[in-house]
C-alpha cells in the first residue's frame, strides 16, 4: 500500500478554511488543478456517497466518491472511482486542526492506494507535489500566508 | 467533564521535538512548573504503565501514569492519580505531526477531566496556561527555537 502524507499551517481561523474547502463540488474555485466540476445525479455535495465528476486543467476526468466528512472535526475522506493514473483503492482524507496559538489551521491531505511497485515513487510524488502541496499552496496564497 | 486543547507550531522537526518530549521522565529539564521528576520502582520512563512523580516547584506533589506512547504516531497520553487540586479524572493527550512543506512540528495537547464548578474556569486556565501554553514556550526555550 502506497502512502502520500502532505502537510502545512495556514493563515487563518479553521473554520475560515474549512468554508473554503467543506464543498465536496468547489475544488475549482480553490485549486488551480481543477478546471470544472459536478455532482452526479444533482445530489447535495455533503450528501455523504455523493461522486464529483471533474476534469484537471489538462482535460483529465475523474471521479470521486464523498465517503465522510465532519463539521465537528474539520475532514473529508474520499475514494477514487475512476481517472488517469495507474492506481486503485485509492482513498485520500484532507483534514484541518486549529492551531490555538496564532489562530491559524494545520492541514493534512494523505492518501493510500494501491499500484505497480515499479510506478510508486512517481505516483506519490505527483500526488503530493500536485494535488496535495498545489492544493495548500493555493490556500496559502488565498489566506495571506 | 472539561476539555482543553491548545496547540502550537515549532520550527523544528518533528524528530528533534519528539526526541525531548516522549521521556515521560523528563519534564524536569523543561517544564517551568516542574520541581523533580522520578519514575517509581525504578522503571524505564517508555514502559507504558509506569507512574511518574511529580514534585512541583510550589513543593506540592503529584503522580502521573503512561497509559499510551506510540512513536509511530509521536503520541502519548497518561492520566493524573494524586493531586493537590481539584482536578479529577484528568486524562491528557500530546501529539506532534509533521509540518511536511517547512520541516516544522504541529503539537496538540488536550485535556479533560472534572472539577467542581466553582473551580471550572481557574482550572481551565491553570491547565491551558500554565500547563500546556508555559509548557510550548519552555521547549522553545529549551530548544532555543525563537518564540
Amino acid at each position: 500500500m502506497a502512502r502520500v502524507f502532505v502537510s502545512s499551517v495556514i493563515n487563518a481561523e479553521a473554520s475560515a478554511v474549512w468554508e473554503r474547502i467543506r464543498d465536496f463540488n468547489a475544488m475549482p474555485k480553490w485549486h488551480p488543478r481543477i478546471r470544472d466540476s459536478r455532482i452526479e445525479e444533482g445530489l447535495p455535495s455533503d450528501k455523504i456517497g455523493c461522486i464529483r465528476n471533474f476534469h484537471l486543467q489538462n482535460g483529465d476526468m475523474i471521479r470521486e466518491q464523498l465517503v465522510g466528512m465532519s463539521d465537528y472535526d474539520l475532514f473529508c475522506s474520499y475514494v477514487m472511482l475512476e481517472g488517469p493514473m495507474p492506481l486503485w483503492d485509492y482513498m485520500a482524507t484532507l483534514r484541518l486542526t486549529p492551531v490555538t496559538d496564532g489562530g491559524r489551521t494545520f492541514a493534512e491531505w494523505s492518501a493510500e492506494f494501491s499500484c505497480d511497485p515499479d510506478k510508486e515513487t512517481d505516483l506519490t510524488n505527483g500526488i503530493a507535489t500536485n494535488v496535495f502541496k498545489g492544493g495548500f499552496d493555493a490556500l496559502k496564497r488565498h489566506f495571506g500566508g | 467533564m472539561a476539555k482543553v486543547i491548545r496547540s502550537t507550531v515549532l520550527p523544528a522537526p518533528i524528530e528533534v521535538v519528539w526526541d525531548v518530549l516522549r521521556d515521560f521522565n523528563g519534564h524536569d529539564r523543561w517544564h517551568p512548573a516542574v520541581a523533580s521528576s522520578e519514575i517509581e520502582r525504578g522503571r524505564d520512563a517508555d514502559r507504558v504503565g509506569s507512574i511518574r512523580r511529580f514534585k512541583l516547584t510550589d513543593g506540592s506533589e503529584l503522580r502521573e501514569q503512561l497509559l499510551t506512547l506510540s512513536d509511530a504516531e509521536t503520541a502519548y497520553s497518561y492520566c493524573l492519580f494524586d493531586t493537590p487540586i481539584p482536578l479529577f479524572n484528568y486524562v491528557s493527550h500530546l501529539r506532534l505531526m509533521p509540518v511536511t512543506d517547512s520541516d516544522h512540528t504541529f503539537w496538540e495537547w488536550e485535556g479533560r477531566f472534572d472539577t467542581p464548578a466553582d473551580q471550572h474556569d481557574a482550572m481551565v486556565r491553570l491547565v491551558g496556561t500554565d500547563i500546556y501554553e508555559a509548557g510550548f514556550g519552555a521547549i522553545r526555550t529549551h530548544l532555543g527555537l525563537e518564540s
